[in-house]
């Protein structure tokens, strides 16, 4: 569930937990197995267990991933257990990557810095693009409503009530400009929140949805134009700056936030990953056998594609890159926690996707993703503006 | 094949350890925390039986652990605090972050007695940190509240009542502190140290309520000590959580470090944690008790420098022994509606619960020199109840305008009488006793501020070359309410 944590945080972790597991070390453990054996008859267990090897990883959101029950124990099956230690993306290129063998940051500004890195040294590089999230803006229905009255958003065509929204980002933080608060918006309903229109993120300095999000704010403020050398880069991030840190101190898991039944209160509007919205709705979906239709998310209308890559860096990550990337139930199971499995052809996402959220009877989003590269400036000056809107 | 799960199926059935949380080699930890977590204790128990781990809590007040010394250097292995972004602050942006995980959160908020909160609701149905430092400063409310120096409780208190007060709907800015927004709340509170709700219920004879965690109350109400539990008001314009992270200062410690966050984060421990401690859950999926159901309302946003911090503690310890002299233009060209404006500024500043922040408060000194052609009279209250308040409206009730406007030289008789700030209000121009520059070379150095208010015709181009002689302002009234521009120049 965790998104873009400003600090390090670090999961539930199994009992396997040195470098390299071995049966001699844990006498208890062979009781058990023993203990499990003897289970076979009617529990079904023919193999021995395979030689488990621990894998250290650094991540951000994609941890929502590996945290995964079904997750961990296809990997098990497979004698592979992943250590996590979660971290914002930017972290994990800035960061010292000795004793990992593989990371996932959330975007590909930080999984481009690290191939860099590697090659330059010469070292094992391998990146996995098994699927992908777009960046969104999270929110309630009765806040959505009101952006649609301020005349910012609309509601995209399909089920009744919606659960997609479109939002034109320009007018959005044009609201947040002009000093409006979710109560001055007015509307059939008032909001009771005298808090500034604005949408919060994780801190800009680690996290890949505040960074991404800090660049399609640009975007949209610059007239649909990236900036195009390093002077317009510092001027545009000065110029959002304002509307970008009104919120003050950054939460550090906007998605956590959200979720939480105090969400409405503490983080009505909040930058996180399609997959964090998608997963709790097919949760909810499971346990109660509808949407959650009061929580809503919002699509910039000009959407940053949001392509995190495994990158292995030792044979043992190289192992863990191909089983996510081809194992047909760990596909399936990105599919179940929200993410957009890429298909054989390496560019598609729409089939598997949408046959999976029919299957769920969940509506399918229309995000306005279009050519990435034409909407966030080059690596180089958007870092530049992370570092001059979070002064980091 | 066998799996993970399976395998630990069967170690939870043999008892032999936990799933989540595996027992590694027994070690002990030592624990730099907040003073509240000592509530912790009972569960700290089962944490050592299940993961090999001793937690041995330091408990201090909020201030010796927020403030501590860089990671490691304090000795302690862990830190356990009330607030990530206070500790975040004080440790200054920048350097070296430490391991920190959430594990439970609780908002800061006002417990009531129910009389206490049947009258506040009186005002205002879902009542705002305004209206509760309105009745505080009003004398109806006699509330506890910890000290912002030693407890984060006490400063997320501040924090909260201070964005209110500024009401830009963004985090608090160091330059939106204002010291005459908060010296409401302090002067009618009753300081108390780290514990609030247990001061309080050690004096509850005397008191209406206390500012502390939900948790603190909750677990106050439930243990019967009260002759009735306090009611709770969460404040409509916004609360403050704390998120109780756990911080690593010895990376050292990185294994038992995550042995000891699995199991807190354990949704069965969470629900543990709820029922002992009564903070609510960090996991959003774990189910919220029916105590814990209750909707804190908006969250309010945390300021992004430790500047705005020092600011506030600043403006909290200034001195509530203020003297505000009101200087207030009677001439003829007042009469009628610009008079009408003046006593309903009285009228909302002395309190019917339309004051807020920057209504008069107790302790403080006020004085009103009403003029025309020359000073016409003078009245002086030192408040300490609603009596007080009543004289002083009934100072701008004459309706004795007089002809001409001798501006500076009741100015100069405000002066006279020592005042922390003068407050003029005026709609003309000087035409008779001393000169504007006769004042100014009479005054003292420096000389308190005057704020000049602005109504109508007035000359404006003296009276900013005044009021900015002295450090003060210039506001204009004349297109917007007098409430608010009066409101504006209180100063402190």
């Amino acid at each position: 569930m965790a998104e873009e944590p400003t600090l390090l945080v670090v999961r539930p972790r199994s009992v396997l937990r040195r470098k390299r597991f071995t049966w001699v070390l844990v006498p208890a453990v062979l009781v058990a197995v023993v203990g499990a054996i003897t289970l076979s008859t009617n529990g079904g267990v023919t193999a021995p267990i395979p030689d488990v090897v621990v894998v250290e990883a650094k991540m951000a959101s994609k941890e929502d991933f590996f945290n995964d029950a079904v997750v961990r124990r296809v990997l098990m099956e497979n004698g592979i257990q992943v250590h996590l230690t979660a971290t914002g993306s930017r972290e994990v290129a800035t960061g010292d990557l000795g004793g990992y063998d593989f990371v996932f940051p959330s975007g590909q500004p930080a999984a481009l810095l690290i191939k860099q890195q590697r090659k330059a040294e010469r070292r094992f590089v391998k990146p996995h693009k098994p699927f992908f999230s777009p960046v969104v803006l999270g929110t309630y229905r009765a806040y959505a409503d009101a952006l649609v009255e301020a005349g910012v958003a609309t509601p995209q065509p399909g089920v009744e009530p919606p659960m997609y929204y479109n939002v034109n980002l320009a007018g959005f933080l044009g609201l947040t400009r002009a000093g409006k608060t979710w109560q001055g918006l007015g509307g059939d309903a008032p909001l009771g929140n005298g808090n500034r229109v604005l949408a919060q993120t994780s801190d800009v300095c680690y996290s890949n949805s505040a960074g991404t999000y800090m660049g399609m704010a640009a975007f949209a403020v610059n007239d649909r134009r990236p900036p195009a050398d390093e002077a317009e880069a510092v001027a545009l991030a000065e110029e959002i700056r304002p509307l970008l840190t009104a919120q003050g101190f950054p939460g550090d898991d906007m998605a956590q936030a959200y979720l939480a039944p105090e969400g409405r209160g503490l983080a009505p509007v909040s930058v996180f990953y399609e997959h964090q919205f998608l997963a709790h709705q097919v949760r909810t979906k499971d346990l109660h056998g509808g949407p959650d239709s009061d929580r809503v998310l919002l699509y910039p209308e000009d959407q940053v594609q949001a392509v995190p890559e495994l990158i292995a860096l030792t044979p043992n990550g190289e192992r863990v890159g191909e089983l996510v990337t081809n194992d047909p139930r760990l596909r399936r199971r990105a599919l179940e926690l929200g993410f957009r499995v890429f298909e054989t052809d390496d560019v598609s996402t729409s089939g598997e996707f949408g046959a999976f959220l029919r299957e769920k009877r969940l509506p399918m989003p229309v995000s306005g993703i279009g050519d990435t590269e034409t909407f966030l400036p080059p690596l180089d000056l958007l870092e530049k503006m992370i570092k001059t809107v979070g002064r980091c | 094949m066998l799996t993970r799960w399976a395998l630990c199926a069967l170690l939870v059935a043999s008892a032999l350890v936990g799933c989540t949380a595996d027992t590694g080699d027994p070690v002990r930890l030592t624990v730099l925390a907040d003073r509240e977590l000592g509530d912790l204790g009972p569960l700290l128990a089962d944490l050592r039986r299940d993961t090999g781990v001793d937690l041995v809590l330091d408990l201090r007040d909020s201030r010796d652990v927020g403030t501590g010394p860089a990671p490691g250097a304090s000795g302690h292995d862990l830190a356990w605090v009330g607030s990530e972004a206070l500790f975040r602050l004080r440790a200054g942006r920048g350097g070296p972050v430490p391991l920190s995980t959430s594990t439970m959160v609780s908002p800061v908020v006002v417990g009531l007695r129910p009389a206490a909160a049947r009258r506040l609701r009186a005002v205002s149905a879902r009542p705002s940190w305004a209206d509760v430092a309105d009745r505080v400063a009003a004398g109806e409310l006699r509330l506890a509240v910890p000290d912002p120096h030693r407890s984060d409780v006490g400063l997320t208190a501040l924090l909260g009542l201070a964005t209110a007060a500024a009401g830009t709907g963004q985090a608090l800015r160091a330059e939106d502190v204002t010291c005459d927004r908060l010296a409401g709340l302090r002067s009618g509170q009753e300081p108390t140290g780290p514990d609030p709700a247990a001061e309080f219920a050690a004096r509850a004879d005397r008191l209406d309520g206390v500012v502390d965690h939900e948790s603190a109350l909750l677990t106050l109400n439930a243990s019967g000590s009260l002759d009735e539990p306090l009611e709770l008001v969460y404040p409509r314009d916004g609360v403050v959580l704390s998120d109780f992270p756990l911080l690593l200062l010895d990376p050292g410690e990185r294994a038992a470090y995550d042995r000891v966050v699995a199991w807190l984060l354990d949704p069965a421990h969470q629900q543990r944690i709820m029922a002992t401690t009564a903070r609510r859950p960090v996991d959003p999926a774990v189910p919220r008790e029916q105590r814990l159901s209750t909707d804190v309302g908006t969250g309010m946003f945390l300021p992004e420098s430790a500047d705005v911090l020092d600011r506030l503690l600043a403006a909290w310890d200034e001195p509530t022994t203020a003297h505000v002299v009101f200087v207030l233009d009677f001439s003829l060209s007042m009469a009628g509606e610009r008079a009408a404006g003046l006593r309903s500024v009285f009228g909302a500043l002395s309190g019917t619960g339309t004051g807020g922040f920057a209504r008069f408060h107790p302790g403080e000194t006020l004085t009103v020199v009403r003029f025309a052609g020359q000073p016409l009279d003078e009245r002086t209250v030192t408040v300490r109840g609603q009596p007080d308040l009543d004289r002083l409206a009934a100072a701008v009730a004459p309706d004795d305008f007089g002809r001409n406007t001798a501006i500076w030289s009741a100015v100069r008789q405000a002066y006279a009488r020592n005042p922390t700030s003068v407050v003029l209000v005026t709609d003309g121009e000087n035409n008779a006793g001393i000169s504007a520059d006769d004042l100014l070379a009479g005054l003292p150095r420096p000389a308190p501020p005057l704020f000049a208010v602005r109504i109508g015709a007035a000359d404006p181009v003296e009276l900013r070359r005044v009021a900015e002689a002295t450090g003060g302002a210039l506001v204009d009234a004349t297109g917007g309410s007098l409430v608010d521009a009066v409101r504006g120049v209180r100063g402190c």
